[in-house]
């Protein structure tokens, strides 16, 4: 299945639509990302006019020495998240929604390469701080060394029995913790399983002072997710196809909604972005013409 | 004790995250029967570093602190305390 390689985000300035494209790419930060502003963002008068920044961002190669462009301006501050009702969608997972989606998209574009996604974000993400850095090799094995002595001291401060298994795959550090009582570190829709990835994520920031991409599976559970995830992906991309018109599904968090964007960018037919605010950001999977 | 879980992991993984891991002292309070609030303290150059930027990586500690409290049947807390 192909990766999506490079996002399209929309926000009211530059930096705020990198901050959501990294994290949509799963990327360490932004100076892990290849930046293109594809528009600067305009202020209005009075909350009307003015125009949003849209930026194309990539995960860097390591060899590239491309650097962000800084954001600057403060968009009207729209009233984001459209559509968005309540969770009545729970028991289905998805809501048909009508509207189309905030303001933000009024002009799609039909030539993008099947790849792309067009975000749209509002949220009121504070400037990152613009700090050179240096560039220097970054030994993902070592990282990734770092990775499993974190999980191992973990298991051992919760006393619990199990494996960790960590390798680099593709520039990844795929992390895996095995063990019947590891179980209990996977939490309520994974919640403990992504915070476990966050913090390891921090400790070998620290220690490498480089970002890494990381995934963390326990006990199979993130696979199963994903396979499940992609599984309903065909079934309401098929959906959309037939029918017409777009479909929200439930919030999910970035990783998430990477596998949903890449599933329907693999089957094809339809276009994916993502709307609200995190935590509560959701995927729209949407008719091609027509919208 | 009550907690223990609570306090090495939080303990754990403060040392992990900040550059003066010596400085770091996690005690574990007793809010009820069964609810602990684990106190974290740490060189203050350090507070940024456990907290995170927007609440991160504090926030990602409270949900496994939560996590270890569960071995015990408890709830916990965990308060960065200046």
């Amino acid at each position: 299945m192909p990766e999506v390689e490079w996002v399209e985000v929309r926000g009211k300035d530059v930096a705020v639509a990198v901050a959501a494209a990294v994290e949509e790419l799963g990327l360490d930060g932004p100076d892990a990302a290849d930046v293109e502003v594809l528009q600067q963002p305009e202020r209005g008068f009075l909350g009307m006019g003015g125009q949003d920044a849209i930026v194309r961002v990539k995960a860097k190669q390591p060899t590239s020495r491309r650097r962000r462009r800084g954001g600057r301006g403060r968009g009207n501050g729209r009233a984001s998240d459209s559509g968005r009702a309540d969770r009545d969608a729970k028991s289905s997972g998805a809501r048909k929604s009508q509207s189309s989606s905030s303001g933000g998209d009024k002009k799609p574009r039909n030539d993008q390469p099947r790849q792309s996604q067009r975000r749209n974000t509002e949220a009121a993400r504070p400037k990152r701080e613009k700090e050179p850095k240096v560039e220097v090799e970054i030994d993902r094995g070592e990282q990734a060394e770092m990775v499993k002595d974190f999980l191992v001291g973990l298991l051992d401060a919760f006393g619990l029995e199990g494996e960790v298994e960590c390798k680099v795959e593709e520039d990844i550090i795929l992390a895996n913790i095995t063990g019947e009582q590891t179980e209990a570190l996977v939490g309520p829709k994974g919640a403990i399983l992504q915070a476990i990835m966050e913090l390891s994520r921090t400790i070998v920031q620290r220690k490498s002072q480089a970002g890494a991409r990381i995934r963390l599976d326990i006990g199979g559970y993130t696979e199963r997710r994903r396979e499940a995830l992609r599984i309903y992906t065909g079934r309401l991309v098929e959906k959309v196809t037939e029918e017409g018109g777009e479909v929200m599904l439930e919030p999910m968090n970035a990783a998430d909604r990477k596998v949903v964007h890449d599933a329907a960018a693999d089957l094809g037919g339809v276009r994916t972005f993502s709307e609200g605010e995190e935590p509560r950001r959701s995927v729209v999977i949407a008719a091609l013409e027509d919208e | 004790m009550k907690g223990e879980i609570v306090n090495r992991v939080v303990e754990y993984i403060s040392k992990e995250i900040v550059e003066n891991a010596d400085e770091v002292e996690v005690t574990i309070v007793e809010e009820g029967p069964d609810e602990v609030v684990a106190e974290v303290r740490a060189a203050k150059s350090d507070m940024g570093r456990v907290i995170g930027r927007r609440g991160r990586v504090a926030k990602a500690i409270r949900v496994v602190a939560q996590a270890a409290a569960d071995e015990e049947g408890l709830q916990a807390e965990v308060e960065f305390i200046d």
